[in-house]
């Protein structure tokens, strides 16, 4: 009750205020300055805390988050920068484009009523070359008793459509640099087209004649395919059954002449003899080749010889296949199809059977207990899209590279952790004399001692 | 309202509490939100994520989006037409044909764990080997067919590189990986050296840069009929394919590296000498150099240390864990009495030749002088140090650093490609242009630089 009257007297005072302004606001200056005054005090007194609390807040907030706009924007815009110059270039650089086409003049167009020849006639190379051994006997053809090899690989000069790609060539070559160390073969990589009508897998056939006009010294030219994996360290081809073959491909006669199949020999691993035979053969071989109309028209005429060939343009595969079933008494007596063991040798049936092949089986033989090559045909993994599950590949590829790297390592003491794993565990201790196991475990060894 | 809820006179104490009460309360407040600014309040979060969500939200809404986010989504699209459009192999779920944005990490796995090293014991690269001299000596005695010279002034050389066994970050590292090995396979088999490509780490501890220290040797000790072992980092190109090392220059020495005698013991600069590309002897003194070069190396505390040590001692040298560079600097400085006698810091021509300097002058050095000289007017070697192609981020623009490496590269393959009568169009084109005509007599054509049957490659004769 009391409190009640108590609000009531604040309440009368305060209602007086007004009038005591009003009546100042009569005479006109006096009362304006009072009250003013005042006025102010009182808003003052009663938003002072109010005030005060918006400060701090205002200095708290400051302090925590940051004066917000200016800060971090500024690294955001920075980084954005970054990220998109970063995918301007990486474009750029996939792209096929060229800074110094635009100068440069058309070439004219391949006239289709010529035969494509990949260079001047040549007749007479049996003879020339011997000559050149005769007169450089610092180069012989034959080294240590082995013919010298040349292996010829290669992939395109742009980067693949995507990073993997890059990655599995990268290990491709690792590989092959590894079984060519071991055994003594040269390694070319080649990464440029020397013919622009032969680009694609035609692009090994000018390459092969120009390495084999080059280098008399060679005996053997290999051309290996970027996806096909050495997985036999220590088996080496036999070269002595070849003494009258000039060509040596993967491939079974039956499906070869009775079937004319277009997968009865593979090209994706084959040797050329260093002869003059083997310049005919090119020769024959690349008419189909050269890109545009030619190809397409002879990729029907391929697709309508043999069986199980889907319809694309020509590819060397069928063109060679067709080449040998249709001249076969030409060509025929001096290629050798080989399949006791995998000189190319089709992934799919091999790579879930490594587990078992490291239980019953040894490196060296090559074969279907313990393959030489593993061939991944169709995975692509240079390009967008494969002809199988990448998961499937990119796994198989992983297997196979492992399978083979444990051969290589085994020499030092290491293996893969597991077939899928990149990294390496100790399987031999480290010793003072370390020189104890290379007869062992050399594989170069190996073939020096079992020489008589 | 509440005043009838409540009673007017509870209403009226209620609000008389209040206004008493109303600083105590505002302080309340203040102290909760200087706490939470600064301690963070867990699942509610701090002011700073407040404001960075508002902001997400904002953009988000405002469509203000970075142009990687839109890569992202462009790329899913493709994914899923990829998906429905895979006819054969495997049926059903997620089995894609198209390698785009595949995770390589979903295959890699480990099937042991780590080895966790014993962290008393001091590092060792292996056990202390004293003979290696007289065992190697007998060892190539007793194995003719594995000479370790393969020519009168001709060492056997074993060229070591490597990289790491995982996918690069950056999209076109490998590519330049491949490109980098595929130059040092072309000058390797005109110059009869044979390559080792290493993709394994040795030694989890030695990791990183340090990594080749176990690697050479565990090299050195298992090829006894290498003479010289080359070490050269994937980001070195040749430049000069012509260029043989004069290996009789170094018949006293057992360790070669590029670099200034004055820089490394005057100096003591932490770039006086540069170990992406050097030449060890197999010997028993190179076994003793990497056992002193490694203690710096393990990696963790060991290695962060010394990195302090090394900033502190050497000239220039920015703060960062010890790098094996730093360390051959130090440990050449200090103890030049042991080592010094039999380290060769060459540079009358370019063992290692920093990018930086080299790669706007090649268009002049074609103009100018020709493959064979190895030093500045036409390097043997062109090391982009500090572009790591590889990773993510190097020291330098990306732009420069790959554009440069692709005129390098062209710059080596040009010499190549002429022994076959090729060039590339221009020092940065893909492309190749045919130079000399095909003939019918290619043996009587002789390459200019004389590279398809250079001299130091002929075999030796035998007598038989």
């Amino acid at each position: 009750m009391g409190l009640g009257s108590f609000t009531r007297q604040k309440r009368n005072t305060s209602s007086q205020l007004p009038t005591v302004a009003a009546n100042g606001g009569g005479r006109y200056s006096a009362g304006r300055v009072v009250p003013r005054g005042r006025q102010i005090q009182k808003t003052f007194n009663n938003i002072k805390i109010t005030v005060l609390c918006g400060f701090v807040t205002i200095l708290v907030l400051r302090g925590t988050i940051g004066v917000g706009n200016l800060g971090s924007s500024e690294a955001d815009a920075v980084n954005q920068n970054i990220i998109e110059e970063t995918n301007r270039i990486l474009a750029e650089i996939r792209s096929d484009s060229d800074p110094a086409d635009p100068n440069e003049p058309q070439e004219p167009d391949l006239n289709p009523n010529v035969t494509y020849t990949l260079g001047p006639r040549i007749e007479d190379w049996d003879t020339s070359r011997k000559k050149w051994l005769e007169s450089n006997s610092e180069f012989p053809n034959y080294v240590n008793g082995k013919p010298r090899i040349l292996l010829l690989t290669g992939s395109p000069p742009n980067p693949c459509d995507n990073p993997i790609g890059d990655h599995y060539l990268l290990k491709a070559l690792k590989n092959k640099i590894d079984y060519c160390r071991i055994h003594g073969i040269e390694i070319v990589y080649n990464m440029a087209h020397l013919d622009k009508e032969l680009a694609g897998y035609w692009a090994k056939l000018p390459m092969i004649r120009r390495l084999m006009l080059s280098h008399p010294e060679v005996e053997w030219i290999w051309w290996m395919d970027s996806d096909a994996l050495f997985t036999d360290m220590v088996f080496e081809i036999p070269l002595s059954k070849y003494g009258n073959h000039n060509m040596v491909i993967h491939g079974y006669p039956d499906l070869l002449f009775d079937q004319k199949s277009w997968i009865a020999l593979n090209t994706g691993s084959f040797l050329f003899r260093n002869c003059q035979w083997s310049l005919d053969l090119l020769g024959a071989w690349a008419p189909m080749g050269p890109k545009g109309p030619i190809r397409d028209e002879a990729g029907k005429i391929l697709t309508a010889n043999l069986k199980g060939r889907p319809a694309f343009e020509a590819d060397d595969q069928s063109a060679l296949i067709y080449l040998l079933i249709s001249r076969k008494n030409e060509w025929m007596d001096k290629v050798f199809v080989e399949n006791s063991y995998y000189l190319h040798g089709y992934w799919a049936g091999l790579v879930d059977r490594y587990e078992e092949m490291l239980e019953k089986y040894h490196p060296g033989l090559g074969d279907e207990r313990w393959p030489f090559v593993t061939h991944f045909v169709g995975c692509k993994p240079c390009g967008s899209y494969g002809d199988y599950p990448v998961e499937r590949c990119l796994r198989s590829m992983e297997r196979a590279f492992n399978f083979a790297d444990n051969q290589v390592l085994n020499l030092y003491g290491f293996s893969h952790r597991g077939l899928l794993s990149p990294k390496i565990r100790r399987i031999r201790n480290e010793t003072i004399t370390p020189l104890q196991y290379l007869d062992q475990f050399d594989i170069r060894h190996h073939k020096a001692s079992s020489k008589p | 309202m509440m005043e009838r809820c409540l009673g007017a006179y509870r209403w009226r104490r209620m609000q008389r509490a209040f206004r008493q009460f109303k600083v105590t309360i505002i302080c309340l407040l203040l102290t909760i939100v200087v706490l939470r600014g600064t301690i963070g309040a867990g699942k509610f979060g701090t002011p700073e994520q407040d404001y960075l969500e508002i902001r997400d939200h904002l953009i988000h809404t405002s469509r203000k989006r970075a142009e990687p986010h839109r890569v992202l989504e462009e790329v899913q699209p493709q994914q899923t037409m990829a998906s429905d459009s895979s006819s054969s192999g495997g049926g059903g779920s997620a089995t894609t044909n198209s390698y785009t944005e595949f995770d390589i990490n979903t295959i890699l796995k480990d099937e042991e764990p780590d080895d966790k090293p014993d962290p008393n014991k001091p590092y060792s690269l292996g056990p202390k080997i004293s003979d290696w001299d007289e065992q190697r000596a007998t060892w190539l005695k007793e194995n003719p067919q594995f000479p370790n010279f393969i020519g009168p002034n001709k060492p056997r050389v074993l060229l070591v590189t490597g990289s790491s066994p995982k996918p690069c970050e950056n999209p076109v590292g490998d590519h330049y990986l491949l490109k980098s090995i595929k130059n040092k396979i072309d000058y390797c088999r005109l110059h009869g050296v044979e390559v080792f490509y290493n993709m394994a780490l040795l030694d989890a501890e030695m990791a990183g840069f340090w990594a080749k220290l176990p690697l050479i040797r565990k090299l050195l000790l298992s090829h006894p009929e290498i003479e010289f072992l080359w070490w050269m980092d994937s980001d070195a190109m040749f430049t000069d394919m012509a260029f043989e090392v004069p290996w009789e220059r170094y018949r006293d020495s057992n360790f070669v590296m590029h670099g200034w005698n004055e820089m490394v013991y005057d100096e003591k600069n932490w770039i006086g000498l540069n170990t992406g590309s050097f030449l060890l002897r197999n010997c028993q003194w190179s076994l003793d150099i990497l056992d002193s070069w490694a203690p710096m190396g393990p990696k963790g505390k060991v290695r962060e240390e010394a990195g302090k040590i090394l900033t502190r001692e050497l000239k220039n040298r920015p703060v960062f864990e010890a790098d094996d560079q730093s360390a051959m600097v130090y440990l050449l400085a200090t103890q030049r009495d042991k080592w010094g006698d039999k380290v060769y810091l060459e540079n009358a021509y370019y063992l290692h030749g920093y990018w930086g300097i080299l790669v706007d002058r090649y268009e002049e050095m074609i103009e100018n002088y020709h493959p064979g000289l190895g030093d500045h007017r036409w390097p043997l070697v062109t090391h982009f140090v500090g572009c790591k192609p590889c990773g993510k981020f190097g020291d330098y623009p990306v732009e420069r650093c790959l554009k440069q490496m692709d005129r390098a590269f062209n710059f080596g393959d040009n010499q190549i490609l002429q022994m076959y009568g090729f060039t590339h169009k221009s020092l940065a084109s893909r492309r190749v242009k045919r130079v000399r005509n095909e003939t019918s007599n290619p043996l009587e054509v002789k390459d200019e630089l004389g590279l398809l049957h250079p001299a130091f490659k002929a075999v030796k004769v035998s007598s038989s």
